[in-house]
């Protein structure tokens, strides 16, 4: 077949924004379902780890003996009390934020990405030793494992490794940080879940909600909020003219992700547009738009749907252009991703790739985890469910064009599913493959 | 029987649709995005369907027909979602051509839309193999195994990859078929698929006998192969076809 003289179809390149951030969710769930299956089938009969006392279960500690309602009650109050440490934690976050100790975020932040690789991930991996008999010795470990967590404290609290370790060290954080959620009781676990969604919905949403406040922030002051995200690697365009290069580099302006903000800025796109308004004349100067932004493709593609083609005003402004790729080069030092576990939400990062938090990256590798407890079959459904929540959420995005939450849609559908697959799927499906009836 | 067997199991139902995952769909995101999509319809007509039956079970008799109308019903609402399948097809076509014509990249090709049909109908077989055969290999990673009284020959797990091998083929090519069907108003590709997964799955149904799998196992893969050969003579005949519209065009 001439394949090599065929021009490359369109097939190849839409929706490469979105495949790039499923797979590495797709990753960490995996990673967590498996972490959750070995683990656990191992130490059937002896106790997971230390007794386990959080913040999660500081209001009620369920025990199986307990009655239906009394796990329900129990549970709902360790999510209230749960969702109250968070948002006091996020309100302080943005005094702090306004305060401008940014600095002192960033310490924080790479102090907790210390403690969690280093001692979750020591505790987990002592779990894997002790489960599968792994012959090391104690100053081999430690010497391992310290020179591992300080590699992943620089990977994520100062950006300039390689992105895909930084990819890599982002994945594994949230896979420890979800593994640990996962040994919550079950009730807890659930509403937890449900209220951390909801509590989503309403920092973003509401006027006085902190991660509102957060975005505006740092919105009026464009500066970049301290936090963990995993920012998928900038989709190239192969066909950009070496011109478009420097505008392919600044094709979002600084409103980066925060707590739960699926954001766009449009405000941005008027100022590096060089091409002018009328679909026709794109064809003219294909190479220009093809390196303004895969993102915009995307977005222009969905916007097809609605049958408007979104284009900013078309001023070029070259001088703005320098100012802003100044302004991200300094920013970039000192606004180096930090971790707050609370923060979820997708934005556009400065390249145009997409960024999602790492809370969301934990609360679905959380649900999905809690899914492999019971049974595979209810993590299939969950995951796609995810997925499928992932895709609608960043859908309503560009329609919507503000910021968004990140959780709600997937965690809701994730629980739905679950509860739809444990009550009538499994029966059915069980009932005929049993008898090698399928279909 | 070990982590070594349920991996086997694994690979033996999802193996093919594995390969062809990495040579075809990996490369192209779209592709992907169909696949997902198509195994999330599918698993939703599945949770439709165990709503509706889920009264019903489980089954305490021993006798054929309830069983039967469980599949009757399946087959039908599921054939009846390929229409609707295919028109939001039709959509996506045109939304995709015209992003095409914008970004001034060439139009789909006939390859495209057929990559399109595969990938559809490979999540629908992939989402038949992880619910009916994934989802019960989890004991197979374990020390043991099970074998049926009805099948004795083989151990379930076997005997279910084999035939969610079989599925997944049936699956992914209908689907080529299908839409190749809708797009020429064919009628004969358009009712063939129906009937050959309703065939297919009555076939499932001997399983219910002694014995019976050392039949229908055979016979399915009959149907299989059959449904191979089909789609490969009308993707043969369609490209030959453009090909040659193509070389007399210039």
């Amino acid at each position: 077949m001439d394949q090599n003289r065929k021009p490359r179809s369109i097939l190849e390149t839409l929706g490469e924004e979105l495949v790039r951030i499923i797979t590495p969710v797709s990753i960490c769930m995996l990673l967590v379902v498996i972490l959750v299956t070995v683990l656990n089938t191992h130490s059937e009969g002896s106790s997971i780890g230390p007794s386990f006392t959080t913040i999660a279960t500081i209001a009620y500690s369920e025990s199986s003996s307990d009655s239906i309602w009394d796990k329900l009650k129990g549970a709902l109050l360790n999510s209230l009390v749960f969702v109250a440490v968070i948002t006091v934690v996020t309100f302080l976050l943005v005094l702090l934020f306004y305060f401008r100790c940014t600095k002192f975020l960033k310490y924080y932040m790479g102090f907790s990405s210390f403690l969690v690789l280093g001692f979750m991930g020591g505790e987990i991996a002592l779990f894997l030793i002790r489960d599968f008999s792994f012959p090391v010795d104690c100053v081999t470990f430690v010497i391992i494992l310290f020179n591992f967590t300080v590699v992943g404290v620089f990977a994520v609290f100062m950006s300039k490794m390689a992105i895909f370790v930084t990819q890599a060290y982002l994945v594994v954080i949230g896979m420890l940080v979800a593994y640990w959620f996962t040994l919550l009781p079950e009730w807890t676990t659930w509403v937890l879940l449900v209220a951390m969604a909801l509590y989503d919905l309403a920092a973003v949403l509401l006027p006085g909600g902190p991660l509102k406040l957060l975005v505006e922030l740092a919105i009026s002051r464009d500066e970049d909020i301290p936090a963990l995200v995993y920012e998928a690697r900038p989709v190239i365009n192969s066909d950009s003219s070496p011109t478009g290069d420097v505008l392919q580099r600044r094709v979002w302006r600084e409103r980066r992700n925060t707590g739960s903000a699926l954001d766009e800025n449009s405000d941005a796109r008027p100022n590096f547009n060089p091409n002018t308004s009328p679909v026709t004349n794109s064809n003219t100067t294909p190479g220009t738009y093809l390196s303004v932004g895969s993102g915009e493709n995307e977005i222009n593609l969905v916007n097809a749907e609605e049958g408007q083609v979104f284009r900013g005003d078309s001023e070029l402004a070259a001088p703005l252009i320098q100012h802003r790729i100044n302004v991200r080069m300094n920013s970039e030092e000192d606004a180096s991703p930090s971790e707050n576990f609370a923060l979820e939400g997708i934005g556009l990062g400065s390249s145009g790739a997409i960024k999602l938090g790492l809370g969301d990256f934990i609360f679905y590798s959380v649900l999905v985890g809690r899914a492999a407890m019971y049974d595979f079959m209810t993590v299939y459904a969950c995951y796609l469910a995810i997925i499928a929540g992932l895709g609608a959420t960043l859908i309503l995005l560009a329609f919507c064009r503000k910021a968004l939450p990140a959780l709600p849609v997937s965690i809701m559908l994730g629980v739905l599913f679950y509860l739809l697959t444990r009550l009538l799927l499994e029966v059915f499906v069980v009932q005929c493959s049993l008898n090698l009836l399928m279909f | 029987m070990t982590v070594a067997a349920g991996i086997g199991y694994t690979l033996l139902a999802l193996g093919p649709s594995l390969s062809l995952f990495i040579a075809v769909i990996a490369k192209k995101p779209f592709l992907i995005l169909t696949l997902l999509s198509s195994t999330l319809v599918w698993l939703i007509s599945l949770i439709v369907l165990s709503g509706l039956w889920r009264a019903f079970l489980p089954f305490k008799t021993a006798s054929l027909w309830p069983y039967a109308l469980i599949i009757l019903t399946s087959v039908a609402f599921q054939e009846a979602l390929r229409p609707l399948f295919w028109r939001i097809y039709k959509r996506l076509e045109d939304m995709l051509d015209a992003v095409a014509d914008r970004v001034s990249k060439p139009r789909l090709f006939i390859t495209d839309k057929m990559q399109i049909a595969l990938a559809g109908g490979m999540g629908h077989g992939v989402a038949h193999a992880v619910f009916f055969c994934l989802s019960l290999l989890t004991p197979s990673f374990g020390p043991g195994t099970y074998y049926m009284e009805k099948c004795s020959q083989m151990s379930f797990f076997l005997v279910s990859a084999i035939i969610a091998l079989a599925f997944v083929t049936i699956h992914t090519l209908s689907m080529v078929i299908a839409f190749n069907g809708y797009a020429e108003g064919n009628k004969v590709d358009q009712y063939i698929v129906p009937v050959i997964h309703l065939i297919a799955a009555m076939l499932t149904l001997i399983n219910l006998a002694h014995g019976g799998c050392i039949i229908s196992i055979p016979l399915l893969y009959g149907m299989a192969v059959v449904t191979l050969g089909h789609c490969g003579k009308m993707v043969w005949t369609k490209l030959a076809e453009n090909r040659s519209r193509q070389g007399s065009s210039y």
